[in-house]
């Protein structure tokens, strides 16, 4: 069946068409027929870029006012006569929706119900800035897609099986009963795919396995994963904590934050700015938050480049070995998103010193593993260290098309 | 309801620029209409200046800033200010500059546009009596800088539409302020209730129980205010300040409002507080300059 993928931002839509099935599924031979995206909704010049697959890419730009004429746009430019990929609306048969917070009450993906965006509705709080257009981009495809089923896909979602043991903060639990206050943990389809396409390549059983995934992007989080289920993952009530980012902190003492309000003057919205636009590999090396343009620098000398490249990777071996230490063991680290998959310098450089634990890896394979599926582990070592591209619309297709066929998620 | 585009006119003032910025912050395109080029030119690098502050306190990034400035057009045709979800005027506390702007608003306007008076003091009934749609006028008294104050007292005029009432709530729901409604009073609440409180604080230090900076420290760490009176003052500008008095003193005919001696002083000295470099306190160009005494403190 052919799925229509959204993933709506305050001010943009990023879509996929993807053709899939419980079979195509099985034989990892889904199709992507279509992906675009319209930027800077709310405003004269919006641009819609359309990317039918094996075709040349097609770029417009007029003024889209709200979500709704964006996904118009979106459909219309689906099945144009000329430019089109479909003949006719009636040929979508399914929409699924990035969300990305599903609080406690979504454990796993959701066919979108009035119960289900009640819910959704009442996770605003936990996610200002990320709800409410995710679920601007449901009403409105709901409305120019109304027979069609809709399946609602959380970042959250994954990580709900977290003991108590890894949520909960050292705080009042009071303020866990009354306000929610806990860890939720993000890039939760990522790490559940590239979980479950690495048993696939081991040829592992889920109970027999335990997983450290790296999700190294701009964002980035690492998760630990036994029995098919995540146990603990690095971002926290927000996607603030845990490993050094592009442009965000991570985890931090918290009395800085008051005394750096209190030294420099700040209010709330400046200090949260600085720790999640300000900081991270861009606040340290003052140079940039992209990886390949900070180990460039590095190469020519910049010594805070090195350091911020060196703070990222120290970071992620301590998550690395305490979530190994978590589960009692680790049978292979995996790495994925953008600086996870194309960036063998950094793999390297944050597991170096981990051979103590049977993680070795294979400098050849390593320098070659780019974008692509690999096994970059040493002859031998006990530990399978693999490289694994993620693809977050294939996951929410896939997602979608066991939910409308009934079929439990892997 | 969404606003896409706001003309706002005598943006290039202090109260103008900090309200253009913050609209352009919420998303809104944004034209001032100004007087002249010269004045333009100002308005265009005080923005970009205060933008650099933010950038430097961290609050926007550097793409943040020229898509904020990019929201921002400048000019000093009124026809093209014609095109707008609405228009503001934030030109000096002056009724018949206030009344004249309404005229040439409404000569290019469409005849459904809302206009706001940001006026703090002056009469909304009056200002709005000369634009020629009285019910679709309405007040909105922004407090500086409007980018980081919360509030803002939305005014009725006798004539304004509840339409026209709810336009306002829903533009200081998009600038992510509260309002509050009031009737239109010389002063309302916030101009009023500050202007005698700023006064007694400058006849404490005239008549000498304590300097200026003691006087501050003592009000803000007393009432846990984010400053001192004295400190507010020489942020809004005490010409600023003494034509307020003033006028609350006119309307209302209580001494509670009667200009303290002391700032007519300063203002005839041109010690103006921030914008003069020097005024309750010294100045170094948006910051106080703070002693050591009161940084030990």
């Amino acid at each position: 069946m052919k799925v229509l993928v959204l993933n709506c931002g305050s001010s943009s839509v990023k879509y996929q068409l993807i053709e899939t099935s419980l079979e195509q599924i099985e034989a990892n031979a889904d199709v992507v027929i279509a992906k675009g995206s319209v930027d800077r909704i709310g405003t004269g010049s919006a641009v819609h870029t359309f990317q039918p697959a094996g075709r040349a890419k097609i770029t417009e730009s007029g003024e889209i006012l709200e979500h709704r004429e964006a996904l118009t746009q979106i459909v219309r430019m689906l099945t144009h006569a000329e430019k089109g990929v479909i003949s006719s609306p009636g040929e979508i048969d399914a929409v699924g929706h990035r969300v990305v917070h599903g609080g406690e009450k979504f454990t796993t993906s959701a066919l979108a119900s009035p119960e289900a965006i009640a819910a959704v509705e009442a996770c605003v709080p936990l996610a200002p800035l990320h709800n409410p257009p995710n679920l601007r981009g449901y009403e409105a495809a709901k409305r120019i897609l109304p027979d069609v089923p809709h399946a609602l896909v959380f970042d959250t979602a994954y990580h709900q099986t977290m003991p108590p043991v890894s949520y909960l903060y050292g705080l009042p639990y009071v303020l866990y009963s009354r306000h929610k206050i806990r860890r939720y943990g993000f890039h939760g389809t990522s790490h559940r795919f590239v979980g479950w396409r690495s048993r696939h390549l081991l040829g592992r059983p889920r109970e027999e396995t335990r997983l450290v995934t790296c999700h190294l992007g701009n964002g980035a989080s690492v998760c630990a994963i036994d029995h098919g289920r995540s146990v603990d993952t690095s971002m926290g009530f927000t996607p603030l904590e845990g490993l050094l980012m592009g442009t965000r902190s991570g985890d931090l003492d918290a009395s800085v934050v008051f005394h750096v309000m209190h030294e420099e003057d700040l209010t709330e919205h400046q200090v949260t700015t600085m720790l999640n636009k300000h900081s991270g590999l861009f606040g340290l090396s003052g140079v940039s938050n992209d990886m390949r343009e900070l180990l460039a620098e590095e190469a020519k000398g910049h010594e805070r480049a090195k350091l911020a490249i060196d703070l990222f990777c120290y970071r992620l071996r301590k998550y690395v070995a305490a979530y190994a230490g978590a589960m009692g063991g680790v049978d292979a680290v995996i790495f994925t998103g953008g600086i996870g998959e194309n960036s063998p310098a950094i793999r390297a450089r944050s597991l170096s010193g981990l051979e103590f634990m049977g993680i070795e890896v294979d400098a050849e394979k390593n320098a070659a593993a780019i974008g692509t599926e690999a096994d970059v582990s040493a002859a031998g070592a006990r530990v399978k260290t693999l490289v694994i591209p993620t693809n977050e619309e294939l996951i929410i297709a896939r997602d979608t098309v066991r939910l409308v066929a009934g079929a439990e998620n892997p | 309801m969404e606003f896409r585009k706001i003309t706002l006119v005598g943006g290039g003032g202090f109260m103008g620029r900090s309200l253009a910025q913050k609209m352009a912050s919420s998303g809104i395109d944004v034209t001032v209409l100004e007087v002249s080029e010269e004045r333009i030119a100002q308005a265009r690098e005080a923005m970009a200046n205060s933008l650099d502050d933010e950038l430097r306190k961290w609050g926007i990034t550097a793409s943040e800033k020229k898509v904020v400035l990019s929201r921002v057009t400048f000019t000093t045709d009124p026809t093209q200010a014609a095109d707008c979800d609405l228009a503001i005027e934030a030109v000096p506390e002056d009724l018949a500059l206030k009344q004249a702007v309404m005229l040439r608003l409404d000569a290019v306007c469409r005849p459904e546009t809302v206009f706001v008076t940001s006026t703090s003091t002056l009469s909304v009934t009056e200002i709005a009596a000369a634009s020629g749609r009285s019910d679709r006028v309405v007040g909105m008294h922004f407090m500086h800088p409007v980018t980081r104050s919360k509030i803002v007292e939305i005014v009725r005029g006798s004539e304004t539409s509840d339409e026209t009432f709810a336009k306002a709530t829903a533009l200081a729901r998009t600038l992510e302020k509260t309002m509050i409604e009031v009737f239109e009073y010389p002063g309302y609440v916030v101009t009023r209730a500050v202007v005698p409180f700023v006064n007694e604080a400058m006849h404490i230090v005239m008549e000498g129980v304590a300097s200026a900076e003691d006087v501050d420290l003592a009000l803000r760490l007393g009432f846990e205010f984010k400053m001192g009176p004295l400190e507010y003052a020489d942020r809004v500008g005490l010409d600023t300040m003494l034509g307020w008095m003033e006028h609350l003193f006119r309307e209302l005919g209580d001494f509670k409002y009667r200009p303290c001696p002391l700032l007519r002083k300063m203002v005839r000295a041109g010690h103006l507080g921030r914008k003069a470099g020097r005024g309750f306190f010294e100045w170094k160009g948006n910051e106080r300059v703070r002693s050591e005494k009161e940084v030990s403190r």
